[in-house]
């Protein structure tokens, strides 16, 4: 009868010890995710992150100091790239993520630049570690880093910025310049701070190369019908056509281009062409377009051996090809996050700020690294040296890296019409 | 050349755009401004029959989401306008309210990003007088004429067609002869409703089916009925040719970034000048002034 009652009491004792061991588990790590999810620079982060935490909780957590812990994402729509969103919305939604979602971790936005500068403050006050990952492309961000570091040592970014990016720019039309004998640029931006100020960069750039910038027209959004331009650039012998747009009717000028057979090149930074749907959208007419997609893995490419584990990563979980600006970076940063709380030990933020700091991994778009002093990414045509652009032409339905050089896997092909 | 091509090219796409709200407006009196809403939903329910069935044929799914469109019109006057109808505040709000729901609802449910969009009719472009144009523009010419000129043999000489007008002259005195002015509004916001998803299977090919997208096509549409006279059918397409000619020649000529303060200034000078509009019927509103 002991023994029965003895047995009994053990299984009892199995029975709730082993919830309580489930519950005993270690408190997850809270990533909090403030997106402009409505626009393809904050779902493709969100897919991104959700990603990688999910990896990386399969694979058994995050190891701080010995104890497993998971990884819990928080998204937040900030609604920032919503025309007449007020910048204070998007920073409250930074701080719900932080006093009611507990985030120990920020990561992502806000997209927009004006609130990802603002939330710094926030950031800072809260003492919170973020990497922002996506839209947000003005110097402004590393340089307040630089000129305040004590009390934004907090935000770092993983994606690169203007300056290297005008500089990826430069580099192909001058080699476009020297192969083809190109010399004539005609800029077409949208009305918004970011595009117009990238178009003006390009038209002095452009300039002191010896370059012909033929007119800069600057389009409202919303824009569906960009023929006087066209004309007007067709007229004025322009052989590239240099674009700055992240509004979605931007597709309709590529359509309008193809069906004037312009002798010009379409290049730069559009929004409508990052997309793999893209193709099927434009029906095939955005062939030739020339897209910087910032960071490489946005598109198929091997950049280093993580590249293509992640597209097949990223295809498998959500369905298509990783979709555009803020993908491989978002993903990447919860890497980062992960290596330097697995390194600090902790995940209290100075510890892991000077782990971030002294980083350096090879990543998805090559080496990362942050620049101790800016805390933005190091960026390089090679990389073994820092993290590479992606910039993509569209070929025959497929988005093929053209540049850098090191990660080309294909030339820059010619409309039929311009041969 | 190349201006006055797509001067008539952008003119028609205006009054394609406007012709719906200026026809419920000129019958039912009822400012609809869902009408944004209700082109964007065409678009998007043709882009569902054409992508999520395989092999649709593209007019089935044009005809399907024409009717659908002026169903939902039609009931958006018999279950929430009849209620609030001849107060304007209250009309104003609820369409407005109505389309704020159709629009962020597409938001809400998937409608996001550049990648929705509707096959041309016919791809490809042909030189006219040295200039390019697309097959689609000029088919949205071609079309845009027939259409107005079949709305004015439909309301001229068509017994539905006579009774919206007898409703939009003289309420009163058409329903003494027996027309039933509900009933009346009810085909006058399934027709503007249907006009206005006509428009959008006309126009959408041209760019994307975005939300963003209705909320344009619904300012288009007032300034073009403001600047023409509320309810009035030659103001409209007067004003379409002027808002279209002057965004034209200030994209030539001055500055692209300004097309769209152009139609947002022709509605200041015109509320200024003659505040109902070029052929408006509102002479109490000039009295008033």
């Amino acid at each position: 009868m002991k023994k029965l009652i003895y047995f009994s009491i053990g299984i009892i004792v199995v029975l709730f010890c082993a919830p309580i061991a489930t519950f005993a588990q270690e408190k997850p790590i809270v990533i909090g995710a403030p997106l402009a999810t409505a626009f393809l620079y904050g779902w493709d982060a969100e897919r991104g992150i959700k990603l990688a935490a999910d990896e990386i909780n399969t694979a058994g957590g995050v190891n701080v100091a010995g104890k497993k812990r998971l990884l819990k994402i928080e998204v937040i729509d900030t609604r920032d790239l919503e025309p007449g969103v007020p910048v204070a919305d998007a920073l409250l939604a930074v701080e719900k993520l932080i006093l009611e979602k507990k985030a120990d971790f920020i990561v992502g936005g806000p997209v927009r630049s004006e609130a990802a500068l603002a939330a710094m403050d926030l950031l800072s006050k809260h003492k919170k570690i973020s990497i922002l990952t996506t839209g947000v492309l003005t110097p402004a961000y590393s340089k307040r880093i630089a000129e305040n570091y004590g009390k934004y040592k907090y935000c770092f970014r993983n994606s690169s910025e203007v300056p290297p990016m005008m500089g990826d720019f430069m580099a192909l039309l001058e080699d476009l310049h020297k192969t083809k004998g190109f010399n004539k640029a005609y800029i077409m931006v949208q009305d918004v701070a970011h595009a117009r100020a990238g178009g003006e960069y390009m038209k002095k750039a452009l300039s002191e190369k010896k370059w012909e910038v033929v007119d800069m027209k600057i389009y409202p959004t919303g824009t569906t019908d960009y023929s006087q331009g066209l004309i007007d650039s067709g007229k004025k012998g322009a052989q590239i056509l240099f674009l700055w747009m992240d509004m979605p009717e931007s597709a309709a000028l590529l359509q309008q281009w193809s069906n004037m057979k312009l002798k010009s090149l379409p290049m730069g930074f559009m929004n409508a062409a990052e997309q793999p749907g893209f193709w099927k959208a434009t029906g095939g007419k955005g062939e030739y377009m020339i897209v910087n997609l910032v960071n490489g893995g946005n598109a198929p490419a091997k950049i280093t051996p993580w590249t293509m584990k992640f597209v097949e990563a990223y295809k498998k979980k959500w369905g298509l090809e990783p979709e555009g600006y803020g993908t491989s970076s978002s993903y990447m940063a919860v890497y980062q996050l992960k290596d330097a709380i697995e390194r600090a030990k902790t995940t209290e933020s100075d510890a892991v700020i000077a782990a971030l700091e002294s980083q350096d991994f090879m990543g998805v778009y090559g080496r990362m690294r942050f620049d101790k002093k800016t805390h933005q990414i190091i960026h390089s045509w090679d990389p073994k040296e820092g993290a590479v652009t992606g910039m993509i032409q569209w070929q025959a339905g497929k988005r093929v890296q053209i540049f850098p050089p090191k990660v080309a896997e294909g030339k820059i092909l010619l409309p039929p019409w311009m041969k | 050349m190349e201006i006055i091509i797509y001067g008539i090219i952008n003119s028609i796409i205006l009054s394609l755009m406007a012709l719906g709200f200026t026809l419920v407006y000129s019958i039912a009196r009822v400012p609809n401004f869902a009408h944004g809403a209700l082109y964007i939903t065409t678009g998007y329910i043709t882009w569902i029959l054409l992508n999520k069935l395989t092999g649709f044929p593209y007019p089935l799914a044009i005809a399907i989401a024409i009717c659908v469109t002026a169903v939902i019109g039609a009931l958006i006057y018999r279950f929430i306008l009849i209620r609030v109808r001849g107060m304007e505040i209250s009309e104003i709000i609820a369409t407005y309210a109505i389309g704020l729901a159709i629009l962020e609802g597409l938001r809400w449910g998937g409608l996001r990003g550049g990648t929705f969009t509707l096959p041309p009719f016919i791809s490809g472009s042909v030189q006219l007088f040295g200039v390019s144009v697309d097959y689609q523009r000029l088919l949205i010419v071609g079309i845009g004429i027939v259409t107005f000129a079949c709305l004015y043999l439909f309301t001229h000489f068509n017994r539905v067609g006579l009774a919206l007008r007898g409703i939009a002259q003289d309420e009163r005195a058409a329903m003494m002869l027996g027309i039933d002015s509900d009933m009346t509004a009810i085909v006058s916001l399934a027709i503007g409703s249907g006009l206005a998803g006509f428009a959008a299977i006309l126009l959408l090919p041209l760019g994307n089916i975005i939300v963003e997208v209705g909320y344009n096509v619904l300012i288009f549409a007032i300034a073009v009925c403001v600047i023409g006279g509320l309810g009035s059918w030659g103001g409209t397409i007067l004003a379409s040719f002027i808002i279209g000619f002057a965004q034209i020649l200030t994209e030539a000529f001055l500055s692209t970034h300004y097309q769209m303060v152009v139609a947002l200034f022709a509605i200041i000078i015109t509320l200024l000048i003659k505040p109902s509009g070029i052929f408006g019927k509102q002479k109490e509103l000039e009295e008033r002034v």
